[in-house]
C-alpha cells in the first residue's frame, strides 16, 4: 500500500501512478529523464510515437517524429478551435464551423489569421503544420495563461479561452520621406487563458523546442523569432546592441543586433529553427522601450 | 538455382518462398546462360544475405512484412521487398492510419537483380545498385549523383504540351544499368517503398514520385472537375503507375511522416487536399467548399478532398498548403 510508486511529469507536473509508457497530460515519455543544458534549457522530454493524451472525455494521439499529427478523437460534447490552414484530415461526421473573433480589422492588416475554426465531437480530426519540428502540449490549469508568439498555435480545447495584446516591441527605419514600422515579434502575440477547467494546448515549434524558467529579475536575450511561448508574468523589451570594430555610415548597415530581453519571473520557451527577422539595415529612428548596449 | 514461378524472379538455391508475392520456389531446368542478359530475362544473383540460409526443417517459418506483405526469412531483420523494420510492430493510430515503416539508416532494398540501399533519416537518399537488364525512371531534379558509365536516356511521353502547361514534367529520364545512381527530394521527409504486385493501379500526387522500376507502366490521369483542379491542390493531372504481369518498385517521398489507411467500400474521409500522397485507383476523390464566415469580413473558404474507398489512401503531415480563396 504504501510503497506505491509516483511520477511527476518533468514537463507538465501531473502526478501520475506510474503505470503508463507517457504523461497522460501532455504525452512525455513517463521514463525519460529531464534533459537539461548547463546553461540551464530543459528540451523537451521525448514523446513516444502513437502517445496518447486525454482531456475532458476526449483523447488526442501524437503521431509522427519529423512532422506530428495531433489526432483527436473528441467526445460528442467536446470541441476545439484552431486556424483552419492547419487541419489535416476529419471524419466527415465532425462539424466545422467559424469561430468570430473581436478586432477583425486589425487582425487582418497585422496577418493573423482572421477566422478560428471549431470542431464539434463526434469523431477523429486532425491536425498539422507545414513544417520539421515538434508539438507542444501545454495542460493549462484553472487560472493559467499563457503567451503564444503569432502563428506557432495550432489547437486548443474549448474551455481555453483565446485573446490577443499588442507585442510593444517595435522598431522604425527611414527611407527618404518613406518611414517603415518593423514588429520583431509581430504586431500581437496571443494569449490563452483557462478561467475555469483544465485546458489543453498544443503548440507547433519549428526545429527543436527548449524551456527555462527565470527567476525574479533575472534576464536572458533571445532571437524575436525564436520566442514560443512565454508566462505573462515574463516582460519584454527591446534589446539593441552594437558590436565594436564594425564600421558605421550615416545610414548605416549591419552593425547592430537585435534582441529581444526577456525578464523573469516566470517560463519562457525558444524554437531552435526560427524564421528569418526582416530587417532592413538601415538607421533607427524611433523604438518601443529598449535597452542598448556598445562594444568599444 | 531457383525462381519463383508467379513473377520469375531469381533466387539462389536456399531460399525456399518467393520474398514478393510468396509463392514455392522452383528449381531452374537449364543453366543460366553465359550470353549478355535481355530485359525480363531471369537471371540467378545472389544477394546479400542478412542471416545465415535456413535449414530444411524451419523452411516454412518466414515473416510477413506488416506494410508491403512480402515474405521474409524468419532471421530478416528488414523486408527485403520494401526495407521496413520487421522487428518491430505496426504502429496504427486509434483512428486507424498506420504510419509508415521508418526504415533503417543503410537499409537494402532488392528488386530484380538491382539493390537500392536508403540512406539517411532526415532526408532519405535512395541509392541505387542497377543490375545488368534493370532500369529506374525518374523525375530529372531528385537525381543527387551517378557514376560517369550509368547510361541514361529519356521516356517518351504522350501530350507533352498538356504536361508541360500543366506544370508536370514532359521529360521522364531512365538510368539503365549497370550503374550506381542515387536520388533524394530536398525536404525533410520520408521515403515511403511500394513494391507494386502484378495488376495493381496506383495513383500518386504529382511530383511526388521518386523514382520507378522499369516494369512499372507509367501514365498520367486527368483530374475531373473544375472544383478539383482549382482547389484539389493537385494541378490537372495526377501520376499513374500500373503493372501489368510483372512486379515493380515504386519509391515516394513524403514531405514529413506519411501515415496510410484502409477505406472500406463506402467509407469517407475529409483530407486536406495538399496532404494527398496517394490512392489505389479504386478510391475516387472529390474535393467539396465550405464557407467560413464571420460578420462584416467575409471569412474564409475551405476546401477539403473527400476519398471514398474501397482501397488505400496515403498522407503526408507536412501538406502543401494551396490558397483557399
Amino acid at each position: 500500500m504504501g510503497d506505491q510508486k509516483t511520477h511527476t511529469c518533468p514537463w507538465c507536473g501531473l502526478v501520475t501512478d506510474a503505470s503508463t509508457l507517457s504523461c497522460p497530460s501532455c504525452g512525455a515519455t513517463i521514463d525519460a529523464r529531464e534533459v537539461v543544458t548547463e546553461s540551464g534549457w530543459a528540451e523537451l522530454p521525448g514523446r513516444k510515437d502513437m502517445a496518447k493524451l486525454q482531456f475532458g472525455d476526449s483523447f488526442c494521439q501524437i503521431e509522427g517524429n519529423y512532422v506530428p499529427v495531433a489526432d483527436m478523437s473528441l467526445a460528442a460534447q467536446d470541441w476545439v478551435y484552431f486556424a483552419h490552414h492547419v487541419l489535416l484530415w476529419k471524419d466527415p461526421q465532425v462539424t466545422i464551423t467559424a469561430m468570430g473573433l473581436k478586432g477583425a480589422w486589425k487582425r487582418l492588416l497585422s496577418g493573423m489569421p482572421l477566422v478560428m475554426t471549431q470542431a464539434q465531437g463526434p469523431g477523429h480530426i486532425a491536425f498539422s503544420r507545414d513544417a520539421p519540428g515538434e508539438m507542444i502540449a501545454l495542460p493549462l490549469q484553472p487560472g493559467q495563461a499563457v503567451d503564444v508568439r503569432e502563428h506557432l498555435f495550432l489547437v486548443a480545447t474549448g474551455n481555453v479561452t483565446y485573446d490577443w495584446f499588442q507585442s510593444n516591441i517595435w522598431f522604425t527605419t527611414r527611407n527618404g520621406n518613406e518611414t517603415e514600422t518593423h514588429y520583431p515579434l509581430g504586431m500581437f502575440m496571443d494569449r490563452f487563458f483557462t478561467p475555469n477547467a483544465p485546458g489543453l494546448l498544443l503548440l507547433h515549434s519549428a526545429g527543436n523546442a527548449f524551456v527555462r524558467s527565470l527567476a525574479p529579475g533575472q534576464t536572458i536575450l533571445v532571437k524575436p523569432t525564436a520566442l514560443l511561448f512565454k508566462d505573462p508574468s515574463v516582460q519584454m523589451r527591446l534589446h539593441i546592441e552594437r558590436p565594436a570594430g564594425t564600421w558605421s555610415s550615416w545610414r548605416s548597415w549591419g552593425n547592430r543586433y537585435l534582441w529581444l530581453r526577456l525578464y523573469g519571473p516566470g517560463r519562457v520557451a525558444v524554437q531552435s529553427a526560427y524564421t528569418h527577422m526582416e530587417d532592413n539595415g538601415r538607421n533607427i529612428t524611433r523604438h518601443s522601450g529598449a535597452t542598448e548596449q556598445s562594444w568599444g | 538455382m531457383k525462381h519463383c514461378p508467379k513473377c520469375n524472379r531469381p533466387y539462389g538455391d536456399h531460399e525456399t518462398f518467393c520474398g514478393i508475392d510468396g509463392g514455392k520456389l522452383v528449381s531452374d531446368a537449364a543453366p543460366v546462360s553465359a550470353a549478355p542478359p535481355q530485359m525480363n530475362t531471369p537471371i540467378v544473383i545472389e544477394a546479400p544475405r542478412v542471416a545465415s540460409a535456413p535449414a530444411a526443417t524451419d523452411a516454412i517459418e518466414r515473416i510477413a512484412c506488416e506494410w508491403c506483405h512480402a515474405q521474409n526469412q524468419k532471421t530478416a531483420l528488414s523486408c527485403r521487398a520494401c526495407g521496413a523494420p520487421l522487428d518491430i510492430r505496426n504502429l496504427v493510430s486509434e483512428s486507424g492510419w498506420r504510419e509508415a515503416p521508418r526504415i533503417r539508416d543503410m537499409t537494402e532494398i532488392h528488386f530484380g537483380m538491382s539493390t537500392c540501399q536508403v540512406e539517411g533519416e532526415i532526408v532519405p537518399v535512395a541509392e541505387l545498385n542497377l543490375g545488368q537488364g534493370d532500369a529506374v525512371f525518374f523525375e530529372h531534379h531528385v537525381l543527387l549523383w551517378k557514376d560517369d558509365h550509368t547510361p541514361m536516356s529519356v521516356m517518351p511521353l504522350q501530350g507533352g504540351v498538356k504536361r508541360a502547361l500543366a506544370g508536370m514534367p514532359f521529360i521522364i529520364s531512365i538510368a539503365h544499368g549497370p550503374g550506381r545512381i542515387a536520388f533524394s527530394r530536398d525536404a525533410t521527409g520520408e521515403l515511403v517503398v511500394l513494391p507494386l504486385h502484378p495488376g495493381m493501379e496506383l495513383d500518386v500526387r504529382e511530383h511526388a514520385f521518386l523514382l520507378a522500376s522499369h516494369h512499372i507502366n507509367y501514365s498520367y490521369l486527368r483530374i475531373k472537375g473544375l472544383r478539383n483542379i482549382l482547389f484539389g491542390g493537385q494541378g490537372m493531372f495526377m501520376d499513374r503507375f500500373v503493372t501489368s504481369d510483372q512486379p515493380g518498385l515504386l519509391l515516394l517521398h513524403g514531405y514529413g511522416n506519411v501515415f496510410e489507411r484502409l477505406l472500406q467500400p463506402g467509407e469517407s474521409i475529409m483530407i486536406e487536399p495538399g496532404a494527398f500522397l496517394y490512392k489505389d485507383s479504386s478510391v475516387t476523390m472529390n474535393v467539396e467548399s465550405q464557407k467560413l464566415t464571420t460578420g462584416f469580413f467575409g471569412g474564409t473558404g475551405m476546401n477539403l478532398a473527400r476519398m471514398t474507398g474501397p482501397g488505400r489512401v496515403g498522407i503526408q503531415s507536412m501538406y502543401v498548403h494551396h490558397a483557399t480563396d
